[in-house]
C-alpha cells in the first residue's frame, strides 16, 4: 500500500486538488467555537481527530507496544506530515510514565498570534486516536507546551488510562 | 488515588438494572472520554461520550449566554423516551437513558441518589 492510497485513492477535485487553505480551516474552527462555545467545539474537534487517527493507524496496519512508540513517528509523518495530509510534523515521541509527542507546524496553532491561548484540538485528537489504535490503550491527552507560548514545539502528553 | 472503573461500572450496572424503565447510563469525562458505561447494544460508547460532554457544555453556554444561570441538567424528551445529562462534579458527566414509561420524579430521585454514590468514588 502506498502512502498516497492511504490519503486518498484519487484526487477528489480535478482542478483544485485535495488541499484547502488553513484560512478556511481556521474559519471553520472559529465559527464552531462561536456557535457552540470553546469547550463544546474542542470536544467535537478532538473527537473528530480521534476518529481520523484511528482510521490512519488501522489503514497503515500499525501495531505497537507503548514502549516501542518512539520508532513510530516516521510512519505517522508519512501520513500526517509533508508527504501526507500536512496536519503537522511529528519530531519526537518519548515514553516514560506518560507518552509525550512533540510536533510543530500543527494546523491548530497555525496563523495564531504569539501569546494566543489557543490549544491543539483536532491535531491532539488525531495523534491520540492513532496511538490508541496502535497500542490498544485508552489515553487521556493534554497539551503541555505550545509554540504560541514560547516553546519550539507543540507538545502533547498522554496519560495511559487502561 | 486511582479511580476504580470496576466500581464505577458496577454502580452504573446496578442503577440500570434496578431502576424501572432505565435503559442505559454512562459516565464520561468533561472532555468526552468514556469512564464507564452500561448502554444498549448498538450505541457507540465513544460517540455517546463525546456527544454527552458536548451537550452539557453547550447547555452551560446557553445558561450563561441566555442568562439562565448555572445548569443543573439537560433533559431531552423524545417520542421513545428520555435522555438526562447531569454534571457529576468537575470530573464527570452522567448520562441516563430511560424509556417513555419512566416516571420523571422517580427518575430524578434515582439519578440524584446514584450521583452521590458516583461522586464519592470520583472524589
Amino acid at each position: 500500500m502506498t502512502t498516497s492510497t492511504l490519503i486518498n485513492t484519487a484526487p477528489v477535485r480535478p482542478e483544485l486538488g485535495d488541499f484547502s487553505s488553513i484560512i478556511c480551516f481556521r474559519a471553520v474552527v472559529i465559527g464552531i467555537e462561536d456557535a457552540l462555545g470553546e469547550k463544546a467545539a474542542a470536544i467535537a474537534l478532538i473527537s473528530a481527530g480521534r476518529a481520523r487517527g484511528r482510521q490512519i493507524a488501522e489503514q497503515l496496519g500499525l501495531k505497537s507496544s507503548v514502549a516501542d512508540l518512539t520508532a513510530i513517528a516516521a510512519s505517522l509523518n508519512l501520513i500526517l506530515g509533508k508527504e501526507g495530509t500536512r496536519l503537522c510534523i511529528i519530531d519526537e515521541i518519548t515514553v516514560d510514565s506518560t507518552i509525550r509527542v512533540s510536533c510543530r507546524e500543527t494546523i491548530c496553532s497555525s496563523a495564531e498570534l504569539q501569546g494566543s491561548s489557543r490549544k491543539l484540538t483536532y491535531t491532539l485528537g488525531a495523534i491520540q486516536g492513532a496511538l490508541e489504535q496502535m497500542t490498544g490503550c485508552r489515553l487521556r491527552g493534554k497539551q503541555i507546551e505550545s509554540v504560541l507560548r514560547g516553546s519550539t514545539h507543540d507538545v502533547v502528553e498522554f496519560e495511559i488510562l487502561t | 488515588m486511582a479511580i476504580s472503573t470496576e466500581k464505577l461500572s458496577s454502580i452504573l450496572q446496578n442503577f440500570v438494572t434496578s431502576t424501572n424503565d432505565v435503559e442505559g447510563a454512562a459516565l464520561v469525562t468533561p472532555d468526552g472520554l468514556p469512564l464507564a458505561a452500561s448502554i444498549p447494544g448498538g450505541m457507540d460508547e465513544e460517540r455517546v461520550s463525546a456527544m454527552s460532554a458536548a451537550m452539557l457544555s453547550l447547555g452551560e453556554r446557553i445558561g450563561s449566554e441566555l442568562a439562565r444561570g448555572s445548569v443543573d441538567r439537560i433533559f431531552v424528551e423524545g417520542e421513545k423516551g428520555y435522555g438526562v445529562l447531569t454534571s457529576c462534579g468537575e470530573d464527570a458527566v452522567f448520562l441516563v437513558l430511560a424509556n417513555q414509561s419512566a416516571k420523571q420524579g422517580l427518575l430524578m430521585l434515582e439519578i440524584k441518589r446514584t450521583l452521590s454514590e458516583l461522586k464519592l468514588l470520583l472524589a
